[in-house]
């Protein structure tokens, strides 16, 4: 029954000023709209990222490589001669690097638990000549199959399929912004040049666009026997690329591969990492950005509060004289700052809403890390809660120093004051 | 219970046994109050009276539970509160006392009825049955048509009888009253000490008002004079003032 009077007293304090208290309450629900804006728009920028990345690329990717370092080297040539040697300006081996026995390896990839789907690839780096246009692609030799339950390609294809890389005559998918740097368009024959001199013409069966730059301006798949031939490959392969059941155990499972089979092996995250990287400075920001909206929002409130106090003197003096305690006092600020937290928290949640919707809408085409027509929100409901814990947490610190105060203040000193 | 309490005349509800008030700390501090012995029975009217600087704001805050001595005791009803913490304080001021000041102190947000009901709600009074009580205490007083209403529209004389009202509700033992109509023009000033009168003739009401008007002094029963922190003269109201007067008058030749 206690708390009754208090909260009547803490409502009616709040609707006495409605003006006052709604500046209050716009400050923090401006806090929280910013933050839910942003953070969806933060989020919804690195998952577009990541989604797409996952989709449209393999999760981990070996290479022909093995990581062997020089000072490895150094230490095997003195663990034999018996000797201190150093090893300066080691260059790799000229000759053509590859996988050796990738069907196996592929198979016993593929009984991994945690492996949804292998596919061996050739890549080598080509030019491709159209008319007197030339660019430098990377050119991926796949089995549309095997490929396709490991990275969705065909999806991605704006007029074509995948299996159209099987028609005669040898045929080629080429990625949106090679297409058009090079002003081809589906059906046309182009030139393709591998750096060891190989040459021979393909048909353009498809233009595909990922929407992450990087691939559409610098891929093209052909058929992995297409470039096995132009490699001088014979039937080896200097690529395999793995799908995971889930992506984020990616990096651990890159780890366990390599040691199994002593192949350079990488994970999504490994060949993203600067991308990954400024993901976390941009989220750092976002936050640091929005708690210091909410900050400020909490210093509108402890302002309020405290001229609330300084206003209600004689009313706190009168309520002790009445009875009520330090803590009665101090409940009922309180619970003054937590009412315009919680309204502002509401209030801020819906505008967020639609502000995080509104600003999806906007027509923003974005060309650079990837392409879109708008800007990608994460309308995720976690936002919301996040945001809303972080205001009322502020909210609280805010209200606990006033209210502690009115709380403490010695109803003696004010009735001296006035008489 | 309650109504039984209040037909034991000369019961001793407050008794001060030596106190003293230390006001201020370090070299500003000072005795405020210098060593009072006093007892108020149930159903006495007192006037405490001084100059101002006396102590008889100082002795009314003690008196009224919202301070502590520096030493001695206050007994109420036997108890000794001196050593009661916040809580304890608290508790007393809500059960057995009521306050009214010179200024009403009313919460402007707040109908007249709400302010009378807080220190019910305090007491763990039911919605139902304080809203009755305040509305019996207010219509008792002539308010009942304006109970309602935010102080805000009411007048000067009308908002001190609802902190009268708000000061009766808990049925306290005994009536504070620090300046009660300081703030009032002479005709709700008087409004004010006539409804002392009939609450002290009528329910045995021990009501003890702090005033420096001679006046309304002259109205109750007992005078407590405080002069330096000392109570100079202590006695029935017409024996005092007709000693003051002659005192006065031995100043004047």
């Amino acid at each position: 029954m206690t708390l009754y009077p208090l909260m009547l007293v803490a409502r009616r304090h709040l609707m006495h000023n409605t003006f006052r208290t709604a500046v209050s309450v716009t400050g923090v629900a401006i806090g929280v709209t910013f933050m839910i804006m942003l953070s969806a728009l933060m989020t919804g920028f690195e998952k577009k990222f990541v989604t797409e990345t996952v989709e449209s690329t393999p999760h981990i990717t070996i290479y022909d490589e093995k990581r062997q370092t020089t000072d490895e080297f150094a230490s095997w040539l003195s663990d034999t001669t018996g000797g201190v040697t150093t090893v300066e300006n080691a260059q790799p081996r000229q000759t053509p690097r590859r996988i050796a026995q990738p069907l196996q390896i592929v198979e016993m990839l593929r009984k991994l638990p945690e492996v949804q789907a292998a596919a061996p690839n050739v890549i080598g780096t080509a030019i491709i000549s159209f008319g007197s246009r030339e660019r430098g692609v990377g050119l991926q030799g796949i089995e549309p199959e095997s490929q396709e339950a490991v990275n969705e390609i065909n999806k991605y294809i704006e007029d074509g399929q995948i299996f159209d890389l099987y028609s005669s005559g040898g045929a080629m998918l080429l990625g949106g912004g090679v297409a058009e740097n090079l002003g081809v368009r589906k059906g046309d024959l182009v030139t393709i040049k591998l750096r060891g001199g190989e040459s021979r013409s393909l048909r353009v069966v498809g233009i595909f666009r990922t929407g992450i730059t990087t691939i559409d301006y610098s891929r093209a798949y052909t058929l992995i026997t297409v470039a096995q031939q132009l490699l001088g490959l014979g039937r080896d392969v200097n690529q395999i690329v793995v799908r995971l059941r889930d992506y984020t155990t990616a990096r651990e499972a890159a780890t366990r591969i390599e040691a199994m089979i002593r192949y350079r092996t990488e994970s999504w995250q490994e060949a993203n990492e600067n991308f990954l990287a400024i993901f976390v400075i941009q989220q750092t920001i976002t936050y640091l950005v929005t708690g210091g909206i909410l900050i400020v929002a909490a210093f509108g409130i402890l302002n309020i509060l405290i001229m609330l106090v300084m206003e209600k003197l004689p009313e706190i003096a009168m309520l002790k004289s009445m009875g009520y305690t330090r803590g009665d006092i101090t409940l009922t600020f309180f619970m003054e700052g937590i009412a315009i937290g919680l309204t502002g928290v509401v209030t801020g949640c819906v505008m967020g809403y639609y502000l995080t919707v509104a600003v999806g809408a906007l027509p923003i085409p974005m060309k650079g890390l990837i392409q879109s027509e708008h800007l990608t929100m994460n309308n995720a409901p976690g936002l919301y809660v996040v945001a809303g814990i972080a205001a009322l947490v502020v909210t609280m610190l805010a209200s606990v120093i006033p209210a502690l105060r009115a709380g403490k203040l010695d109803p003696v000193e004010t009735l001296r004051g006035h008489a | 219970m309650q109504t039984q309490r209040k037909h034991e005349k000369g019961r001793t509800v407050i008794e001060l046994r030596g106190v003293v008030k230390v006001l201020g700390e370090g070299e500003t501090a000072f005795e405020a109050l210098k060593g009072i012995d006093l007892r108020i029975t149930q159903g006495e009217f007192c006037a405490v009276v001084g100059p101002s600087g006396s102590g008889k704001s100082t002795l009314m805050y003690l008196l009224g539970a919202l301070d502590r001595p520096t030493r001695g005791e206050i007994l109420i009803e036997g108890a000794n509160i001196a050593g009661l913490d916040d809580r304890g304080l608290a508790q007393v001021r809500n059960s057995k006392l009521g306050f009214i000041f010179q200024f009403h102190y009313l919460m402007p947000e707040l109908t007249a009825l709400e302010n009378v009901m807080m220190p019910m709600f305090r007491a763990g009074t039911g919605l139902h049955e304080a809203s009755q009580r305040a509305d019996e205490l207010l219509s008792e007083l002539g308010l009942g048509e304006k109970a309602h209403r935010p102080p805000g529209r009411l007048s000067g004389g009308e908002q001190q009888r609802v902190a009268i009202a708000r000061a009766l509700a808990n049925q306290p033992l005994v009536v504070l009253g620090d300046e009660p109509t300081g703030n009032l023009d002479t005709q709700n000033a008087d409004k004010v000490f006539a409804i002392f009168e009939r609450l002290v003739k009528e329910q045995n009401q021990t009501i003890v008002v702090v005033t420096h008007d001679l006046d309304m002094a002259a109205r109750t029963q007992r005078i407590i004079r405080i002069v330096d922190g000392r109570i100079m003269d202590d006695g029935p109201t017409q024996e005092v003032l007709e000693r003051h007067k002659a005192q006065a008058m031995a100043r004047n030749d």
